[in-house]
C-alpha cells in the first residue's frame, strides 16, 4: 500500500511539473486539437448526407450525429503515444537509471499522459462546443447526470486500457529490437475496431458477435455509446462489466511481462 | 538574375537537373534501407484497405449518394491515393521539417546556397517508398473504372491529369503557406496533421458535404481540383473551363505563396545570433 501512495504521490507532482512545462506550447496544442475534430467531422458530414439521401442505415441521425459529436473528446481522453519512447527508454538503458530510484519508469509517463491530456482539454472543449451548437437539434441528450457519470467512468476505464495496452506492447522491446511496426500495427487496428472511423453499430451483420466483445469497443466507442445510444440498464453494466475485466485481465498480463522483462533485461551501455 | 544563369529559362533549367539529382540520391538512399521499403508499402496497403473500409460500409447501406454509384466513389479513393502518395513522397518530407528548419537556424545553410531557397526547402528530401501507395492507389482506380464501365477517351485522361497536377500543386501552396506560419509562430510541427486530416475529406465525392463544406474544399482547401475533378472528368461529365480553373487557381496559389515566402524571409533573424 505504501508504495501505491508514494507513486501516487510523485504521478502528482510530475504531472504538475509536466503542465508548467508543456503550457507553454499552448499554440501547437490548439492546432492538434483543430487536426483531431477534422476527422469526426468529414465523417459525421459523410453519414449524414447518406442519410438524407435515403440510406437504411441501423441507427437514427441523432444517434450518427451524437456519436461523431462526442468522438473527438472520448478518442482524446483515452488515447496513449507512450509505446514508442517507453520502448525506446527501455533500448537505450534510460530504465536503468529509474531502477534505483524509488518510484517506477512507468510514473514518468502516467505523468506525461494526464498533464497533455489536461492541456488539450481546454482547446478541445470550445471546439466541440461550438460543433455541439451547430448540430444542437439533432444531439442526443440523456436525461439526468446518471449517464454522465457512467461516460466519466468509462471513458477512465478505456483511458487504462489503452494505456495498459501500450504498456505491454513497449515490453516486448525487452526482447525485440524493433516495435515501431507493432506499434503502427496497434493504431491502424484499433482505429478501426474501437469504433474512431464508423460507428461499430454500422459494421455488418456477419461481425457482430466479435466486434460488440473485443477489447478496443471498450476504448473508445462504448464510452460514446453510453451517451449516443439506447443502452439498456442491462447492456450498461454488462458493458461496463466487459470493460472492467478487460482492464484487469490486460494489466494481470502486462505485469507479468513486465516483470519477466525487467528480470530479462541487460542494461544497455552499463 | 544571378551571374549563374544567362537568362530566367537557363535558372529553371538548372533547378530541374538539380532536382533531377536528389530523385537520383534518394533512389540510392532507398536501396541501403530495404526494410524500411517492405515497412512502407505493407502499412500503404493497410491503410487502403481501411480507408476503403467506410466506402464500403456506407455503400452496403444505399446504392448511390448523391449521383455517385460505389465503383466511381472507389474509382475517387484510388486518385486520393495517388494524390497523396505524391504528396508523401516529393512534399511531406520536407515541409514536415519546416520547424527545424527554422528553430535550429538549418535555414542559414540554405541560404547561402546558389538556389532559390523556397524550390530547396519544399523539394530537397523525396521518399521513394511512397510511390508504391502511387501504384496501389493506379491499381484501385483502374478497379473503379472497370466497375463502373468507364472508358475515358484520351481527351478525360488530360482532362483528369492536368486536374490532378493542378490539385497537387495547389495542395502544396496551401501546406507551403501553413508551414511558413512558423516564421511567425515559431513551432508549426502539429500543422502537418491539421493539412493531412482535411485532406481526409477528398476521400468522398464534392457533394457528399454540405454546400458550404463544398465551398471550402474548392477555394479554401482545395482538395476537390485533386480528387473529386478528375474522377468527373475521367467519367466524361467535366468541360474544359473547370480545367483552366485549376490551372489558374494554380499560377495565383504559386504567385502568392512564393509572396508570403518573400514577407517570411523578412522576418527571419536566424536562429543562433
Amino acid at each position: 500500500m505504501n508504495t501505491l501512495v508514494r507513486n501516487l504521490r510523485v504521478v502528482r507532482r510530475m504531472t504538475a511539473a509536466d503542465i508548467a512545462q508543456q503550457s507553454v506550447y499552448r499554440g501547437a496544442w490548439i492546432i492538434f486539437m483543430l487536426a483531431n475534430i477534422c476527422m469526426p467531422i468529414i465523417s459525421l458530414l459523410i453519414w449524414r448526407t447518406a442519410l438524407a439521401s435515403g440510406a437504411q442505415l441501423p441507427v437514427d441521425e441523432r444517434y450518427i450525429t451524437t456519436y461523431f459529436v462526442l468522438l473527438g473528446v472520448v478518442t482524446m481522453a483515452t488515447s496513449s503515444w507512450m509505446a514508442g519512447f517507453l520502448a525506446q527508454d527501455i533500448r537505450m538503458g534510460k530504465l536503468s537509471s529509474w531502477m534505483i530510484r524509488p518510484a517506477s519508469l512507468l510514473t514518468g509517463f502516467v505523468a506525461n499522459n494526464l498533464s497533455e491530456k489536461f492541456l488539450k482539454l481546454f482547446a478541445l472543449v470550445p471546439m466541440i462546443g461550438i460543433v455541439w451548437w451547430i448540430f444542437r437539434d439533432s444531439m442526443n441528450i440523456p436525461a439526468g447526470p446518471g449517464r454522465w457519470a457512467l461516460f466519466a467512468i468509462s471513458i477512465l476505464l478505456g483511458a487504462m486500457l489503452v494505456f495498459i495496452i501500450d504498456i505491454l506492447i513497449a515490453s516486448l522491446a525487452f526482447w525485440m529490437d524493433d516495435v515501431s511496426a507493432l506499434v503502427q500495427a496497434r493504431v491502424i487496428i484499433a482505429s478501426v475496431l474501437s469504433g474512431a472511423v464508423v460507428p461499430l453499430a454500422l459494421m455488418p451483420e456477419w461481425s457482430r458477435g466479435f466486434v460488440d466483445h473485443q477489447p478496443f469497443r471498450y476504448t473508445v466507442s462504448f464510452p460514446v455509446e453510453i451517451v449516443a445510444g439506447e443502452l439498456t440498464g442491462r447492456e450498461l453494466l454488462a458493458g461496463l462489466g466487459f470493460q472492467l475485466g478487460y482492464v484487469v485481465v490486460f494489466a494481470a498480463i502486462a505485469r507479468l511481462v513486465w516483470s519477466a522483462g525487467i528480470r530479462a533485461y541487460s542494461a544497455v551501455g552499463a | 538574375m544571378s551571374p549563374l544563369d544567362r537568362t530566367w529559362w537557363h535558372k529553371q533549367w538548372r533547378h530541374l537537373r538539380l532536382w533531377r539529382r536528389f530523385f537520383a540520391q534518394a533512389v540510392v538512399r532507398e536501396t541501403h534501407f530495404r526494410a524500411h521499403f517492405l515497412t512502407t508499402l505493407l502499412v500503404g496497403l493497410v491503410q487502403l484497405g481501411l480507408g476503403i473500409v467506410p466506402t464500403l460500409l456506407l455503400f452496403g447501406f444505399t446504392s448511390e449518394v448523391g449521383g455517385w454509384s460505389r465503383a466511381e466513389v472507389i474509382a475517387l479513393v484510388g486518385v486520393f491515393q495517388i494524390v497523396t502518395g505524391l504528396m508523401a513522397t516529393f512534399v511531406a518530407p520536407n515541409l514536415n521539417r519546416m520547424t527545424t528548419y527554422l528553430t535550429e537556424g538549418e535555414l542559414d545553410g540554405v541560404l547561402l546556397r546558389p538556389v532559390s531557397s523556397q524550390f530547396y526547402l519544399t523539394l530537397r528530401w523525396i521518399n521513394v517508398a511512397e510511390l508504391t501507395n502511387v501504384a496501389s492507389g493506379i491499381a484501385v482506380l483502374v478497379i473503379g473504372l472497370v466497375q463502373a464501365d468507364l472508358a475515358p477517351g484520351v481527351g478525360q485522361i488530360v482532362q483528369a491529369v492536368v486536374l490532378v497536377s493542378s490539385g497537387l500543386v495547389l495542395l502544396t501552396a496551401v501546406w507551403s503557406a501553413m508551414s511558413f506560419l512558423a516564421f511567425w509562430l515559431q513551432s508549426v510541427n502539429p500543422i502537418g496533421f491539421v493539412f493531412l486530416s482535411l485532406m481526409e475529406a477528398g476521400r468522398y465525392p464534392l457533394v457528399f458535404f454540405p454546400v458550404a463544406v463544398r465551398t471550402f474544399l474548392t477555394f479554401a482547401f482545395p482538395v476537390a481540383f485533386a480528387t473529386t475533378f478528375p474522377v468527373r472528368a475521367l467519367a466524361g461529365d467535366l468541360g474544359w473551363e473547370t480545367v483552366a480553373v485549376g490551372v489558374g487557381f494554380a499560377v495565383v496559389a504559386m504567385l502568392l505563396v512564393r509572396l508570403l515566402w518573400r514577407r517570411g524571409l523578412l522576418t527571419y533573424s536566424s536562429a543562433s545570433s
